[in-house]
């Protein structure tokens, strides 16, 4: 260094000393509802460095300003810097900004303390020692239920300084927090493909693997690439996640389809920016279904359950179990259980035994599914009560599981341990301990998505619980459930009411398939309407082959008693069963092909021939309400009897028609025959894990009512008047 | 069976070519709405004419900053091209921009000058959910066919000051002259800015 230079730099750094006390000034600017102001991260600014400079804004509570895409409306803060000769400021680094809602718009906004950083490019001829003097030009538009666009000219002094210049004692901190948490690339890959009407967006990478992806949300850079205020459902992969976006203007209608799509992915408290390219959804982004309901979101179920308490929760689920025997759903199991019942009904012990094996059989079930519900829960998908029959593959095994039931009622052939009672025409399934455990376990099966009165709330308190607490509920429903059967094959009196067994009961046996037989129908129905006419074809040839076996399979038993061999018809069974499963393996595999379609055709099918109803989405229930209309929710599936039942007595007439009419009231349907988080969450929003569920909407704002899980015609157009009334 | 395939044949150039422009079209929704004479008035009632839609709160900063002459001049270019120019209202009742009555409406356009062919008064906001209106202002240009061939802001530059007009670039009274000309609108579509309408449930 030469004396010459030493000389120059001195001075300035007496300078910098001098000012290290208050290295940077500037003086707050009120606007109105904004105090604006100039801040800086470093004390002062080395030539040729970067120094960051942040607008910070306080807004007055209730206001707020605008991220770079406003959403819906509104106007991003923009900056006109007026500088010293050589100096550039960049782009404003856009803190995530917050989803502000008004109406049916969706703005993109922040509220309280925000700094808007700006990096500040300081030449390399910048004179040490000297002090500058940067000026920013802000206007925002700043809204509450108003807007008003407010203006502030700020400037903040910085002494231009040698080396690297210490942070700033007030603001250093905080702006370099801001830019810390800044959405940033990390290496992420996202790739976006049009579905239909749905635009995917995948996005992989480690820095999402394992993460907390509830309330993930992306914020495009462009106000025209999606809508903005649909919800955005997420589906978990191993390695990053999907969402389901609602494609705008550029994806819908533009002539030349966008090759990028921007923006910002924010997760719990950290955010992405991504750059997304069009191409395939990869596997790993999804397969792990939504995330667990978010505790913000299941506040209705919190705050619900909280006041119902476990031993309310578990003597509700008990009065639950009770009346689950009475449910539609379950008439066929009922059948089979009287059936068993007065086999031996004035063989007290036996019959003691058989409700204990039946009791055990009950309890266990219901304990293994609320285990695997609670299970899957906790791996992140969005299933609730009834679950196992969302997948085709269950429902197909249940329909067979039911057509042999029923042909072994029929006496077409009979199970293990009673061949030896066949003759003697008196035996039966369910005869034995083991018999009456699995008449229990498939009872259960079937019964378990009907979800009746009292069970709702107990089982929404039930899946917010920790496991224990949530099995404890399970064993008073499934208690409940098998009360009735337990009580009578232990208390003598009832016994001896029930008629002496006799040829009758053969008759009734025989007779009683017929539930089980209409019980296979129905589960052959649902099955189509989760796939489609060809694997329902495949299931009706296996139903044919599972009876061909099972007809092959009493031959052999009738021979066997005979004497005679029957290797060759116990051979030809067993082929028939193995061909029957493989067709329907085959049948469910070529499911994935075509799902949309049944979705869509069983979504939007009418209630019957008066009130039509519309597919429901959060959207639209608001949509409609901001139109005046009075909006109720049919929360519904194929598999659930008890909605079907409701539906077709309470939901159809004339009555409703005109009532509906009358109040201005639309009937939106949410179909949960399969899958679907959307669903999922908005009854978990309202305490429930299964289906049904009836809501009523009244118009222009304002929550839902909650109609019972029993409808009368009358109840739901008292529900309808009123709801249009209280508006 | 050969013939209706010869006819399929046939008929797909034909269909291929409808296409393109079936694909960008937006059919304009209908509406039925009460205007400052307390006339109902409806979408249908100007088939074959070119119609504009322009949501309107007259406390907006950005429709005052348009209303500063920019938007009476853009009205009444327009009519004079024989355009049917709609107003619409849907602050909802309480929020900024209601207009209680027609005759409080009229008098704001009279102080302003406003030359709309009429304002609708949309207080439950019926005709902004059918357009999904999200700003003030909003725009739609419809063409003679019942077709949106535009919406969005007013012009290409976001901001509440009057002194940008001037360097702005109109997109409705570019899209309108292309209409004019039998041409394609050049920009169909952009993002409005402004305040957001004042639904009723806002």
């Amino acid at each position: 260094m030469s004396l010459r230079k030493l000389f120059a730099v001195l001075p300035a750094l007496v300078i910098a000393l001098v000012l290290g006390a208050q290295p940077s000034q500037a003086q707050p600017v009120h606007t109105g509802h904004i105090e604006v102001e100039l801040v800086s991260q470093e004390a002062g600014a080395a030539p040729g460095s970067t120094v960051y400079v942040a607008l910070s804004q306080k807004i007055q509570p209730g206001w707020h300003t605008y991220w770079r895409n406003p959403g819906d409306a509104g106007d991003a803060t923009k900056i006109v810097w007026t500088l010293p000769p050589g100096w550039t400021a960049g782009d404003i680094v856009w803190p995530t900004p917050e989803k502000s809602r008004v109406g049916p718009l969706l703005d993109f906004a922040y509220t309280g303390e925000v700094l808007l950083p700006v990096p500040i490019s300081v030449p390399a001829s910048a004179q040490v020692g000297s002090v500058v003097t940067l000026k920013a030009a802000a206007a925002f538009l700043v809204c509450e239920q108003v807007c008003v666009p407010e203006d502030a000219v700020v400037t903040l002094t910085l002494p231009v300084v040698a080396g690297t210049p210490g942070t700033d004692p007030k603001w250093g901190a905080k702006v370099a927090e801001t830019l810390a948490k800044a959405p940033k690339p990390a290496g992420l890959r996202a790739v976006f493909a049009l579905q239909g009407s749905v635009l995917k967006l995948a996005v992989t990478g480690a820095p999402l693997r394992g993460a907390d992806m509830s309330g993930a949300f992306f914020y495009p850079y462009s106000g025209k690439a999606i809508e903005h205020p649909p919800e955005q459902p997420i589906e978990r992969g191993p390695e990053g996640l999907t969402l389901s976006l609602t494609p705008g203007y550029d994806f819908t209608q533009a002539e030349t389809k966008p090759t990028e799509l921007s923006g910002v992915l924010a997760l719990n408290g950290v955010a992405y920016e991504i750059t997304a390219t069009p191409g395939t959804i990869p596997a790993e982004a999804g397969g792990l279904g939504a995330p667990p309901a978010a505790p913000a979101k299941a506040h209705g179920a919190a705050s619900e359950g909280a006041s119902l308490g476990l031993p309310l929760a578990v003597a509700l689920a008990f009065l639950g179990g009770l009346i689950l025997n009475l449910m539609p759903c379950v008439f066929p199991i009922l059948s089979m259980k009287a059936a068993s019942l007065t086999a031996h009904a004035h063989d007290a012990g036996k019959t003691r035994v058989q409700g204990l094996a039946f009791l055990v059989g009950v309890v266990v079930t219901f304990l293994a599914l609320a285990g695997l519900l609670i299970a899957v829960r906790a791996g992140g998908a969005a299933v609730g009560w009834g679950f196992q029959l969302q997948s085709p593959a269950v429902v197909a095994a249940l329909a067979l599981l039911m057509l042999l039931v029923a042909l072994n009622m029929s006496g077409v052939f009979e199970v293990g341990a009673s061949v030896q009672n066949a003759a003697s025409g008196a035996g039966g399934s369910g005869n034995g301990v083991g018999g009456s455990f699995l008449t229990g376990a498939l009872a259960v099966l079937v019964a378990a998505p009907c979800t009746a009165p009292f069970m709702a709330g107990a089982l929404g308190y039930a899946l917010t619980q920790p496991p224990l607490l949530s099995l404890a509920v399970f064993l008073g429903l499934a208690l409940g459930f098998a009360a009735p059967f337990v009580i009578l094959a232990f208390v003598p009196g009832l016994l001896g009411r029930l008629p002496r067994p006799g040829p009758w009961m053969d008759v009734l046996k025989k007779g009683l398939a017929f539930p089980m037989y209409a019980t296979a129908a129905w589960l052959a129905w649902v099955y189509s309407q989760q796939t489609g006419s060809i694997p329902l074809a495949a299931l009706l040839a296996a139903a044919v082959l599972v009876a061909f076996a099972a007809w092959l399979y009493g031959l052999a038993q009738t021979r066997q008693i005979a004497g005679k061999g029957a290797v060759v018809p116990f051979i030809l069974a067993a082929l028939s069963i193995v061909a029957a499963v493989a067709l329907v393996v085959v049948g469910v595999r070529s499911v994935p092909a075509a799902p949309a379609p049944a979705a869509g055709t069983s979504a939007e099918a009418p209630a019957g021939p008066g009130l039509a109803a519309e597919t429901w989405s959060p959207e639209k229930v608001k949509e409609l309400q901001a139109q005046g209309k009075v909006v109720m929710v049919d929360f519904t599936a194929d598999w659930c009897v008890t909605c079907k039942v409701n539906e077709g007595t309470a939901l159809k007439g004339q009555r409703l028609v005109d009532a509906f009419k009358a109040n201005d009231a639309v009937l939106l349907r949410a179909d949960w025959t399969k899958r679907d988080a959307v669903i999922a969450a908005a009854l978990a929003e309202h305490g429930r894990a299964g289906v049904p569920l009836y809501l009523v909407y009244p118009k222009g704002t304002g929550e839902p009512a909650v109609l019972p899980q029993l409808l009368t015609e009358g109840l739901v157009i008292e529900a309808v008047e009123k709801a249009a009334k209280g508006a | 069976m050969p013939i209706t395939r010869r006819l399929v044949a046939a008929g797909l150039p034909a269909l291929m070519a409808a296409l393109p422009s079936l694909a960008h079209a937006k059919s304009a929704p209908a509406f039925i709405a009460v205007d400052v004479d307390g006339k109902t008035r409806s979408l249908s009632e100007f088939k074959g004419r070119v119609v504009v839609l322009e949501w309107v709160n007259e406390g907006c900063p950005y429709v005052r900053k348009h209303y500063s002459g920019n938007m009476q001049g853009l009205q009444q270019a327009a009519r004079a091209d024989g355009v049917i120019w709609l107003s619409v209202a849907s602050s909802a009742p309480g929020k900024q921009g209601y207009f209680p009555d027609g005759a409080v409406a009229k008098a704001w356009m009279d102080a302003k000058g406003a030359k709309p062919t009429t304002l609708l008064l949309d207080p439950q906001g019926v005709v902004a959910t059918a357009y999904k209106a999200k700003t003030t202002p909003h725009m739609f240009v419809i063409d003679r066919d019942g077709q949106i061939v535009y919406e969005g802001a007013i012009d290409d530059t976001p901001s509440a000051k009057v002194e940008d007009i001037k360097t702005a670039k109109n997109y409705v009274a570019a899209a309108l002259n292309d209409v004019k000309a039998g041409r394609k609108v050049a920009v169909a579509y952009s993002q409005p800015y402004g305040c957001s309408v004042k639904y009723k449930d806002a």
